[in-house]
């Protein structure tokens, strides 16, 4: 059926990609990085995040040119890859971010690009749209929507199968799943897989990303595992299990990444009773101590991410209280957070964490202008010491505090976005990944930065996806999976495959360390 | 440096003096081909006609522009001032409670804006554009239909009638007053933590709030402060013509805009700033006044302004796309 | 939201919520109903209170005076759907209304000049065309924000609307003027029949055809139109030339109307605006459509003819407007915040 690189046998390769290199800024996302994917199988690609998987898969859809490496379709070297291209050749992706307009009904969100039309004016054919869309929904999903649905009503997973189903009326030769069952029930992923395995068997070769080892192992025929940058194993399915694979994501580094941990841990400081946001996660509860520096993680939909919103006062939670020292709080703006004290070093650095378009010395001071005012006048020549300081204390590479920080690289942006709560009696940090997109040799300097912030007193939770971060700095660990924290390790005492399985969605075991 | 840095750096210096170089430019131009253009008698009608309302205006309008939005409304605040002062007057109240009844009426604009823009969460253009409406309606019911009121002759006070028409060492008062108001606005947009708040909100509002600032309310502020500014165009105005016409004020919109837009051409980071405002009302005064003194057609001079704001625009945001790669 | 409610049937609620979007989908619908409604009774006071409201002759009075409106409002339009809902960044054309003022003297002028009907109504869509190019060029190509651009365009085409008016009504007479102006059928003047005929075939294109749901796609989603392989710059360019060349026959309309060219034409861009940006909330998706911007048109034809009627101050109208705009954009954005 599929004459697809003119070879009537399965098993020749498809997709191959070799020796890839790619570097941002000073961070090498990619180090020598190669795929191969044999035609018609169902190839599964893991690793951590900042292992390079995201990079590989838009150098794939030809979003970014690779600095070195090469990659065959067919055989065939592709020297400079377009979406169009990448499109022209039968390579579709299922990306994360729906990329549906909200206002268009069902049919003409699927055939948008391909329209069904007729006559001179093209006129859209809207029924057969309507008739066509309903028929492929239920033929491959068993999906059936009320008439007239518009995106913006659809769930999350219903828009995802929408893009599926676009992928899939263009006749893929590769699709590239990218975290497909992140925001997907069983029954819908049974289904997705279901469809996975049918278009398999058709010849449609399938790449499937995600977290979740043990679909992993359900779903796919071999898997590559990506880590650092490069890939450090494919195995075939059949001779490996989700623990070993596991177990090569997280493989430790060489070098002494994390600095020594005095735990100087003091009194409780914040203490959380039975805080709750509806849909996101469950009551729960939990303390954090002075100087101590607790990791949080958790997959997407965990609800961790959503825990961090709550604690900054980026949004409302909906019972439950949250107790510094004797006073009960609540945090509806992230403005009473930051007054009680609590900072918040954001996940998206470009867009919340720093201004692009402003100095240094904009951003490091904006958290705290109030310190630079001298009868109502911002005093320039304390900014500039100040910055000075903390440019000197951070070792934040720049020409000064004057420049740009669209100027800076990832891993001096984010001091910056560290930089801007110091100076202010900050006694709780809140880190959410901080370190990602972040080069080696600044990450070495974060983590001492974040381990002298706990050393003067102030309690961190450190929300993070790299296991081994987690177990580098923090003292204890809390793992959520979907909605409540499953359980709590010592980083002393576990491992990094234990905590990617408690994370993945082992078998519940309430493992209470200490 | 590297050439392509070096090449960078000059065109970043080139488009920031864009602005500097069309004022030299210009004002050579007339200084030489208009025959009246450089006498102290033209240079001081064009400083007090062309140039001293529309300065309060677009600084003014710079507070929206820098917070990252736009207020389309100044005209209403202009125009209320100078009602409600007119009013006042003409009831019987001393100059100074008519001054600040003036003022209030254009805070009063303003705070509308402010609940419409940071309480619901308008955007600035739909917002201010629907108080525009408003207040056009407003004066109308007010004034029976459209009829101005008049400052009797006799019974203006000197001190106000001052306002309007004398002089300081030959220097308008009225001049005076507008650069003191720009000066003050630019110390509150560039060295206060107001400003330094309202500009971030401008360039990049997230990163305002997640920064633990309450950023609903500064933009309200910033509002305010742009109805304030405009009263005071209003009451300058009505000190010079001594009457209150209704819906006069929309007049200094457009120029307002562009002139503050003009003015991002000089900041380094291409944001808005009192100065290059100044400038660019100064460029626009120029232009109206050499073009109305080298004989051409009136009309014609509308059409040479609205070229020249086009040209910086395009000058300035095509290197700014450059810049940005 | 990024978690889908049934994933977490086992999160205990406190008590059961509808569902967000539920809500949402209401009060979308409450608003256009409320829209919807409004203009009905604002028909039935008018017809019960104002004699000879709902005859054929004042409705065709009606679509008439709404012609010019009309034309204009449905290119901003076109526009506005083409550039996206922010509105500094997004889809707006302050140029319209002086493109209509220059056009309709270039039309006059050449009328007057001896020139037939042919060229000159062909030089005046030529010169909205013109215009429209400008804009198209300023934002697609140079990158100048369309607020900005549209702006700077503005102030030019209204120059040169002076330049050749010299501020004066040049009059003009010819037999499509004639034919636009006294023309009737059925007591519908033809003016009536222009709009209602130029909403059809831009309803038809607009909301039915493959470039229309493109049209849409790349407002509302940029990065979603490229990913489809849609070409976003040239659909921009597209959007201000129609609107450039729905200015142009505004022009020849209100020429007709007036019977010559006019003066007040800058005051009629905000109307138009206003027109335009309501009409949202006539539409089903409470997105920016054809047939929205035309109810929006004509409710406001409405109100002008019955306060006529009624002898009211036609300036209130303005005020209402003014209100209108704000109300609606509120509970759009409350709406919208709610989701």
């Amino acid at each position: 059926m599929n004459e697809f690189c003119g070879q009537p046998t399965t098993g020749a390769s498809v997709l191959r990609m070799t020796g890839i290199v790619k570097t941002f800024g000073g961070a090498r996302a990619l180090d020598g990085a190669a795929l191969e994917v044999g035609r018609g199988s169902v190839h599964g690609l893991v690793g951590q995040n900042g292992a390079g998987k995201s990079t590989l898969i838009k150098i794939l859809a030809g979003l970014h040119q690779p600095d070195e490496g090469i990659i065959e379709i067919c055989g065939t070297p592709q020297d400079r890859l377009t979406p169009k291209l990448a499109e022209a050749l039968g390579i579709h992706f299922i990306h994360q971010d729906r990329l549906l307009p909200p206002s268009f009904s069902v049919g003409e969100a699927l055939f948008l690009g391909d329209e069904p039309v007729y006559g001179g004016l093209q006129l859209l054919n809207r029924s057969g749209m309507r008739r066509e869309a309903a028929r492929l929904l239920k033929s491959y999903f068993d999906l059936e929507l009320p008439d007239g649905a518009l995106i913006a009503d659809l769930t999350t997973a219903e828009k995802q199968i929408i893009q599926i189903t676009r992928a899939l009326i263009r006749k893929p030769k590769i699709l590239v799943f990218d975290e497909p069952t992140a925001a997907l029930v069983r029954r819908e992923a049974d289904i997705l897989f279901g469809l996975i395995r049918r278009l398999a068997g058709e010849g449609v070769t399938i790449l499937y990303i995600s977290h979740y080892l043990r679909e992993i192992e359900e779903i796919c025929d071999a898997v590559t595992v990506l880590r650092n940058g490069r890939d450090v194993a494919t195995l075939s399915l059949s001779d490996t299990s989700a623990a070993e694979i596991g177990q090569l994501m997280v493989a430790r580094e060489a070098g002494d990444l994390f600095p020594p941990r005095h735990s100087a841990i003091g009194t409780d400081y914040l203490r959380v009773r039975d805080l709750a946001l509806d849909r996101k996660f469950e009551p729960l509860s939990f303390t954090l101590r002075r100087g101590e520096i607790l990791g949080l993680t958790g997959l997407l939909g965990s609800g961790a991410k959503d825990l961090m919103r709550v604690l900054f006062g980026l949004e409302a939670a909906t019972s439950g209280e949250i107790v510094i020292g004797e006073r009960k709080l609540r945090f509806d703006t992230p403005r009473q957070a930051a007054r009680a004290r609590i900072a918040l070093v954001p996940e998206d650095r470009r867009r919340h964490g720093v201004a692009l378009e402003m100095t240094v010395q904009e951003n490091t001071t904006l958290a705290n202008l109030g310190r630079f005012l001298r009868f109502g006048r911002l005093d320039p020549r304390a900014e500039e010491n100040a910055t000075q300081e903390l440019i000197r204390k951070l070792q934040i590479k720049t020409s000064g505090p004057r420049a740009l920080v669209r100027s800076l690289s990832g891993g001096n942006q984010q001091k910056v976005a560290i930089a801007k709560w110091l100076g202010r009696d900050t006694e709780l940090y809140l880190l959410d990944e901080p370190t990602v997109g972040v080069d080696i040799g600044a990450k070495a300097e974060i983590y001492s930065l974040i381990a002298d912030l706990a050393a003067q007193g102030a309690g961190i939770i450190l929300l993070s996806s790299d296991l081994d971060e987690l177990i580098g700095l923090a003292d204890r660990v809390l793992v959520m999976f979907r909605g409540r924290i499953t359980c709590e390790l010592l980083s002393s005492h576990t491992t990094a495959t234990e905590i990617l399985a408690e994370a993945t969605g082992a078998p519940e075991r309430s493992r209470h360390v200490g | 440096m590297s050439y392509r840095a070096i090449s960078e750096n000059l065109m970043a210096l080139g488009a920031r003096s864009a602005l500097l170089a069309a004022l030299v430019i210009v004002f050579s131009t007339f200084a030489l081909t208009a025959p009246s253009f450089l006498t102290t008698g033209n240079l001081q009608s064009l400083l007090v006609n062309n140039f001293t309302l529309l300065a309060v205006v677009a600084v003014a309008m710079t507070f929206a522009v820098a917070s990252g939005g736009i207020d389309l409304s100044v005209g209403a605040a202009i125009d209320f001032a100078s009602f409600a002062f007119v009013s006042l007057v003409l009831a019987g109240n001393p100059v100074w409670l008519a001054l600040f009844a003036g003022l209030g009426a254009g805070a009063l604009v303003g705070l509308f804006n402010a609940l419409l823009i940071s309480g619901v969460g308008l955007s600035p253009f739909l917002a201010t554009l629907g108080t525009l409406f408003v207040g056009r309606s407003i004066q109308q019911l007010l004034t029976n239909g459209g009829n101005p009121i008049y400052l009797p002759q006799s019974g203006i006070p000197e001190s106000f009638r001052a306002l309007g028409h004398s002089t300081i060492v030959g220097i308008p008062l009225s001049l005076l007053a507008a650069l003191a108001l720009a000066a003050v606005a630019a110390f509150l947009l560039g060295q206060t933590r107001f400003g330094r708040v309202v500009i971030a909100s401008g360039v990049q509002p997230d990163v305002v709030r997640y920064s633990g600032l309450p950023l609903r309310l500064y933009l309200g502020g910033a509002y305010i402060l742009v109805g304030l500014t405009a009263a005071f165009a209003g009451l300058i105005l009505t000190s010079t013509v001594t009457v209150y016409i209704p819906n006069s004020g929309n007049a200094f919109l457009l120029n307002a805009i562009g002139a503050a837009f003009i003015g991002t051409t000089i900041h380094p980071h291409g944001r808005p700033n009192v100065f290059g405002t100044i400038l660019g009302v100064l460029l626009l005064a120029i232009v109206s006044n050499g073009l109305l003194l080298s004989g051409l057609n009136f009309y014609w001079q509308q059409v040479g302004t609205g070229v020249l704001i086009f040209l910086v625009l395009a000058l300035s945001f095509a290197t700014r796309k450059t810049q940005r790669g | 939201m990024s978690v889908d409610a049934q994933n977490y049937a086992f999160v205990k609620r406190r008590r059961p919520k509808p569902s967000a979007k539920g809500r949402t989908r209401l009060a979308a619908a409450a608003l256009r109903y409320c829209a919807l409604l409004t203009f009905l009774a604002i028909l039935v006071i008018f017809s019960t209170s104002a004699p000879f409201f709902l005859s054929i002759f004042n409705i065709g009075n009606i679509l008439g005076q709404t012609a010019v409106t009309g034309v204009l409002a449905i290119g901003l339009t076109v526009v506005v759907i083409a550039g996206g809902p922010n509105v500094v960044t997004g889809g707006i054309d302050l140029s319209l209304a002086a493109n209509m003022g220059l056009s309709a003297a270039v039309y006059a002028s050449l009328l007057q000049m001896g020139y037939g009907d042919g060229s000159a109504a062909l030089s005046a869509l030529g010169t909205g065309l013109i215009i429209g190019a400008v804009n198209a060029l300023a934002v697609a190509q140079i990158g100048i924000v369309p607020l900005l651009a549209t702006l700077a365009v503005m102030n030019v085409v209204a120059g040169l609307e002076l330049v050749l008016t010299e501020n004066t009504v040049i009059p003009a007479s010819s037999d499509l003027l004639t034919g636009l102006s006294s023309g009737a059928l059925f007591g519908i003047p033809s003016l009536g029949y222009v709009l209602i005929g130029f909403s059809l075939v831009m309803g038809l294109i607009i909301q039915n055809t493959r470039f229309g749901l493109r049209l849409y796609a790349v407002g509302e989603f940029p990065e979603a139109a490229r990913a489809a392989g849609i070409p976003v710059k040239a659909y921009v360019s597209a959007s201000f030339l129609i609107s450039g060349f729905c200015g142009g026959i505004a022009g020849i309309l209100n020429t007709a109307y007036l019977s010559g060219s006019s003066t007040g034409s800058g005051e009629m861009l905000l109307p138009v605006v206003v027109t335009a940006l309501l009409g949202s909330v006539f539409s089903r998706r409470l997105v920016p459509t054809i047939g929205g911007t035309l109810l929006s048109a004509l409710f406001v034809g409405v109100l002008l003819n019955g306060f006529q009627l009624l002898n009211l101050s036609s300036t209130l109208v303005s005020g209402v407007q003014g209100v209108l705009i704000l109300l609606t954009v509120s509970a759009t954005t409350l709406i919208r915040r709610e989701s």
